[in-house]
């Protein structure tokens, strides 16, 4: 149970995740990903806010939220969503620790929700070296076109009934990412926007350390 | 350790209540507390639930109910919009679309449609009784289908609205308590549990919205 709850979580977080490639993935179009894993290593920070927003039949119109991620190699990430439920996931050094907002502030989630995303870091690692395509889990194929797509395909049987597949949408020739769409099932998916992507800025450790 | 014991009292002191006698006092004049929705409505709120040990954890959930057909349509969702569950239940039973851990358990996701049902939808019961508790509250009581009570009452002072839960022997089994300083009861909802495994849930409104009274599926 807890497996299935997990590799949920690694296709969710992967598809966020993704963003990280973006500037390496915008240069692997003209071949493959190999190219994608050389030019990743370029790659020393990143940034980008994000809307999301969720569609549903029950929702006549998407639930939209919003946050921030900021990235900073080799193995620090924050995740974090401002509006409308606050939550924070902070990796650094293999470490993970997950807050949710209560009470004015940020708490710490001892549910095991963190170390289920402990899993995820593990996926995620490879991502941001470019390997995303080496995850047996998953099919990765690019589609070139005007608005190149990655699709992420569960291979794995156990994924395939929760998640149909992953879609990255690149935009223009540099191939920034424009929008992930994660695909539940029919009339469920969600659309993930990035906006004001900033690679290799300066990014304060702060934005890394644990919440006191 | 303080914070955990305050918890494990506060269950037990709620376990240890029992169906509250209400004192007719003349067949009080007074309408009955009706915090319910009355049209076919979404409602989506911010979901912080607590669970023994202080364990939290948060997430959004949307109900659409018909108040009509009594049918409910609910998803509980992460904040990264990972659906947990979704189910619908009404005079056909209940449909789960979608159910993952925690909420792969029957007995789970029973318990939220009818935490759901007890939170948005009047008891179907008959008006069993009707007057003040002993604090002066004005209480109405609904005989549950289960063969257990429904209390909803109206707190004079404060104007808040209670509901109140009891076994068949007379056990508190639910307590739901909505704000009125809003002046919409479904701002801030409160549940508390006592089950084996006691829980409590913290809602706030993020949205609202009347539909139609006949949908299309």
């Amino acid at each position: 149970m807890l497996m299935r709850g997990a590799g949920f979580y690694k296709l969710f977080s992967a598809a966020a995740m993704l963003l990280l490639l973006c500037g390496s993935a915008a240069f692997a179009l003209e071949d493959d990903f190999a190219k994608i894993r050389r030019e990743s290593s370029g790659i020393r920070t990143l940034q980008a806010d994000f809307v999301q927003k969720k569609f549903m039949k029950i929702l006549s119109k998407p639930l939209v939220s919003e946050g921030r991620f900021y990235y900073e190699a080799p193995d620090s990430l924050r995740w974090e969503y401002v509006k409308p439920l606050k939550s924070l996931v902070i990796i650094r050094k293999n470490q993970i620790k997950r807050y949710l907002y209560s009470e004015g502030k940020m708490i710490e989630d001892r549910t095991g929700g963190a170390q289920t995303m402990k899993i995820v870091l593990q996926e995620v690692v490879g991502w941001m070296n470019g390997r995303f395509d080496q995850n047996p889990s998953f099919k990765a194929t690019l589609i070139r076109k005007a608005t190149p797509v990655i699709t992420l395909v569960p291979a794995d049987k156990n994924l395939s009934g929760f998640v149909e597949k992953i879609e990255i949408t690149l935009a223009g020739s540099r191939g920034v990412v424009k929008s992930v769409k994660i695909f539940e099932g029919t009339d469920n998916f969600t659309q993930i926007n990035f906006v004001r992507v900033q690679t290799n800025a300066p990014i304060d450790s702060a934005v890394f350390q644990d919440v006191p | 350790m303080k914070k955990q014991l305050v918890s494990l009292l506060s269950v037990l002191l709620l376990s240890c209540q029992t169906l509250p006698a209400i004192d007719p006092a003349g067949k009080a004049m007074f309408a009955c507390p009706f915090p319910f929705p009355g049209e076919r409505s979404r409602w989506v709120h911010s979901i912080e639930s607590r669970m023994p040990g202080d364990q939290r954890s948060s997430a959004i959930g949307v109900t659409v109910i018909n108040p009509a057909t009594q049918a409910i349509s609910c998803a509980v969702m992460t904040a990264e919009g990972m659906v947990l569950f979704e189910a619908e239940d009404g005079p056909g039973g209940l449909q789960v679309k979608r159910a993952l851990p925690p909420f792969d358990s029957g007995e789970v996701a029973k318990n939220l449609i009818a935490d759901i049902r007890l939170i948005f939808l009047a008891p179907r019961g008959l008006l069993e009784d009707k007057g003040f508790l002993s604090n002066g509250a004005a209480a109405c009581r609904y005989r549950d289908e289960t063969g257990g009570w429904i209390d909803v009452i109206g707190e004079d002072q404060s104007e808040d609205v209670q509901i109140r839960r009891y076994s068949s022997s007379g056990t508190l089994k639910r307590q739901v308590r909505f704000s009125h300083k809003s002046k919409n009861f479904y701002q801030r909802v409160e549940l508390q549990a006592d089950e084996i495994y006691p829980y409590s849930l913290e809602m706030e409104l993020l949205e609202t919205r009347t539909l139609k009274k006949n949908p299309k599926h």
